[in-house]
């Protein structure tokens, strides 16, 4: 009887102990994003000797933030439901071709079309995801060869080419409100709506989410919809600042979207950790990081060496295992 | 006790394994603490608790399919710590699992061999060929001449690949064979199969692990007899002295009464009928099911694993891929879809709470609020103060043990994670309450709870289906019971003082 009442008390303590360090490396992980943006912000202009700070170049960074930030903060919401997305590079370049094409009749009808065909694209994804039950991996690999071909056959004889007016459009007061507008939008979906509850739960554990009742199909699609519609409107800040489209605009965005994401802290298995600032801090940290490495002289290959080492170190610490873990 | 026994050790007898302070931990659930028997050589010995004791955990340690946290078996002498169930078949340890425990796609032959795949590979080339006659000439052995060794094994059926995977677990001799509840999904020949092979295998004078439910089967079956409750061992028993009344009685722990249960009996049931369940059939679970479910009455199902009684639930749930036949409520609703089913005020709790009852992931806040997010709302935005003013009261009320309401639910024991689910459907005041094992896995106080409850939610008019393995609750708890078999409605019993589980077996086999 003895023993077995030292038995209990013993493991109640451990499982507190186990519980408390949980708990310390969930503090841990939520401030490294930021301290890391910090971190690399101070150590990089300390080796620019001040250059990467300074005001002109900060200002020149903002202006690359714009695009990404935007488009990251879609992908933020496919992410939670447990999704991925490769096709957003390719949906900003079809959405780009369609502003360039619309803005020759109104530039305000331009950022319509540019969202119209983003959220067309992006429906095309949920349909094939959703729909047809196919991984989101594997749809939207696929849909990004396709609608980069398209961009390819389209701005294959020259690139298409927007109205001339439109680098009025072209300054920070535009290209920020976009991007605020965004965010504003996107915070209070997802932390003061029912769908925002209901993203989060698709992403925690989709089979009890649709036994609560939680219309997941039409949720997941929704979301795909919107992330493209999203992307719209980066390719609109795009376009303002280059004025055309080739074949290889928004190349690789994809990555550099799933990147600033697990950069700023969103574990890349979705769920109810991911936390919205993730984005613009995630979005930060990639700009300053990239735009470091450029500064440093470093060549592009060894800027991608390092930044590989970078992403597989965030995601290694991100990764939420315990929701893989087999819990009987 | 575990000295006791080994100090006294039958003079024939010698030992063939020990099991040795064995320590198991899924998260935080101990699902084997501090297990310390031994085994002989040449017995048949079996291994028996309700569920969630421990007994496959530990069964599972022994043949490499989980890794133990510690502790020592002792196999013939020598401490064995196999990593997978390979390198526990050369130590000498087998397994016949629980569920299917061949690969589909691959031929008998193959799946007889799986992992010994060498002994056929010469110059890095396998012989098919000598692979097939060996195969082919254990089946012979073996008596099952019916089964064809180069078909895949998707051409046959549940009992003959169990079989097959009796052939697989001991063509080689292995000195301990574990055969985990393979009974349930077996014909009557195919369990007469089965023990001629248990019995082979003692009388060669080896070991035989036999896990099973079936207490009468355990007892004319088996020489020994350890009894396991919520991970720890209790003791060890010799068939011949024993009785199902008293193995009931170590597996609970305590005398069996109705003391928990309802104690009310002859009540009449009201007339109006507040669910019509008509012709519902969903393609290998369910076969033409009707039955109505009446205001203020909790009505059972019961059966074995395979017959139906839990798609039952996904069906009035609107949850079934596939399902024909109509549910429709009093107001001529009919159920088709889960969120219709939450709106018209039908609660369901899953028999696999882990995946569908709970997002374990979630906080306990967001899980209670989960169905009723737009009365959480109210008017304006959905803030988690209002969410948390929703949930705590819910939460107090069903006495959910938590750190925090923003705790997530992955770190609550398997009772308080119930008490989670209760506290949701309560939350949505939903007047049919569909509950499939709602006890399963979960400690007597929060079972005695969910008892209450299930009688205060009877008397205050609303309908409840309860769907359980275990006799002795429906016995205890339903106005009638509704046994199902193969997929049908195979009889019903009215609430009765007299009521005996045996009565109840005889529909369900």
């Amino acid at each position: 009887m003895n023993s077995k009442d030292s038995n209990t008390s013993a493991s109640t303590k451990s499982l507190d102990s186990i519980r408390f360090k949980t708990l310390i490396f969930e503090r841990m992980r939520s401030w490294l994003p930021i301290v890391g943006l910090i971190a690399i912000a101070f150590l990089f202009n300390i080796l620019t000797q001040g250059r990467l700070l300074s005001p002109s170049n900060v200002e020149l960074l903002l202006s690359q933030v714009y695009m990404l930030m935007i488009a990251t903060t879609g992908v933020f919401f496919i992410i939670t439901i447990g999704g991925l997305d490769f096709s957003q590079g390719s949906i900003l370049g079809m959405a780009s071709i369609a502003i360039c094409v619309v803005s020759r009749f109104s530039i305000p009808l331009s950022l319509v079309a540019g969202m119209l065909t983003g959220a067309a694209m992006g429906a095309v994804n949920g349909f094939f995801h959703v729909g047809r039950k196919i991984r989101s991996f594997f749809v939207t690999i696929c849909t990004m060869f396709l609608f980069r071909g398209v961009i390819a056959y389209l701005t294959s004889d020259s690139p298409i080419v927007a109205t001339a007016t439109m680098i009025n459009y072209d300054t920070t007061l535009v290209k920020l409100s976009i991007t605020l507008v965004v965010l504003a939008v996107a915070i209070f979906v997802y932390n003061f709506t029912k769908i925002g509850v209901q993203t989060k739960a698709i992403g925690s554990g989709e089979k009890a989410a649709r036994f609560a009742g939680i219309k997941t199909d039409k949720i997941k699609f929704f979301i795909y919809v919107m992330a493209g519609a999203i992307t719209g409107l980066a390719a609109f800040v795009n376009v303002v600042k280059v004025g055309s489209v080739t074949s290889s605009s928004g190349n690789q965005l994809e990555t550099q979207i799933l990147i600033a994401l697990v950069l700023g802290g969103t574990p890349i298995s979705g769920g109810a950790k991911s936390r919205i600032s993730s984005v613009v801090i995630g979005s930060l940290l990639y700009i300053v990081l990239s735009s470091g490495l450029i500064m440093l002289g470093l060549t592009t290959e060894q800027q991608q060496l390092i930044q590989g080492i970078v992403f597989l170190t965030f995601v290694a610490i991100f990764a939420d295992r315990s929701s893989l873990e087999v819990i009987k | 006790m575990t000295q006791e026994i080994s100090n006294n050790i039958p003079e024939n007898k010698k030992i063939r394994l020990q099991i040795k302070n064995l320590y198991k931990s899924f998260g935080i659930t101990r699902a084997v603490q501090d297990v310390s028997f031994d085994l002989y050589a040449g017995e048949v010995h079996a291994l028996i608790g309700e569920n969630g004791s421990g007994k496959s955990t530990l069964v599972s340690m022994l043949t490499g399919i989980h890794e133990k946290d510690s502790g020592t078996f002792i196999l013939d002498g020598e401490e064995i710590n196999p990593t997978n169930q390979v390198e526990a078949n050369k130590m000498g340890a087998s397994i016949i699992v629980q569920e299917l425990g061949t690969l589909s796609g691959l031929s008998v032959a193959e799946n007889i061999f799986l992992g010994h795949e060498d002994r056929f590979v010469n110059m890095g080339v396998k012989n098919t060929g000598k692979m097939n006659k060996e195969a082919s000439d254990l089946l012979k052995k073996y008596g099952f001449t019916h089964i064809n060794v180069t078909d895949p094994i998707d051409r046959y059926n549940f009992e003959n690949r169990k079989l097959v995977e009796i052939v697989k677990a001991t063509y080689f001799g292995p000195k301990v064979v574990v055969i985990d509840e393979t009974t349930t999904a077996l014909s009557q020949n195919g369990r007469d199969e089965l023990f001629k092979h248990m019995d082979r295998i003692r009388d060669e004078g080896d070991t035989v692990i036999f896990i099973s439910h079936d207490l009468q089967e355990v007892i004319d079956h088996s020489d020994r007899i350890s009894v396991l409750r919520d991970g720890v061992y209790i003791t060890t028993v010799n068939s011949e002295d024993t009785d199902e009344d008293e193995l009931k009685k170590l597996m609970v722990g305590r005398e069996l009464s109705g003391q928990y249960y309802r104690e009310d009996y002859g009540e009449e049931i009201s007339d109006e009928v507040v669910l019509d369940v008509k012709n519902v059939s969903v393609p290998g679970e369910l076969n033409d099911v009707s039955f109505q479910l009446h205001k203020g009455e909790i009505l059972g199902f019961g059966g074995l694993s395979g017959s139906g009684m839990h798609e039952i639930g996904k069906a009035i749930f609107g949850a079934s891929y596939d399902r024909t036949g109509t549910v429709v409520l009093a107001d001529g609703t009919e159920i088709n879809d889960i969120p219709t089913a939450i709106d018209k005020s039908i609660a369901y709790t899953s028999k696999d709470r882990d995946t569908e009852s709970i997002v374990l992931n979630q906080s306990i806040v967001e899980n209670i609020c989960m169905p009723s997010l737009d009365e959480t709302r109210g008017k304006g935005v959905l803030t988690t103060t209002k969410m948390i003013e929703f949930a705590s009261p819910l939460a107090e009320m069903i006495q959910v043990k938590m750190a925090s309401i923003r705790q997530f639910v992955s770190e609550l024991s398997g009772g308080n994670k119930q008490r989670v689910v209760l506290a949701r459907w309560i939350g949505k005041d939903s007047d049919i309450l569909v509950l499939d094992s709602p006890t399963r896995g979960i400690d007597v106080k929060v079972k005695q709870d969910i008892y209450t409850l299930m009688d205060d939610m009877r008397k205050n008019g609303k309908a409840v289906i309860l769907i359980s393995e275990e006799l002795m609750e429906l016995i205890g708890m339903c106005d009638r019971i509704l046994i199902m078999k193969d997929g049908e409605i195979n009889g019903e019993v009215q609430r009765d003082v007299d009521l005996s589980e045996n009565q109840l077996i005889t529909m369900m086999i």
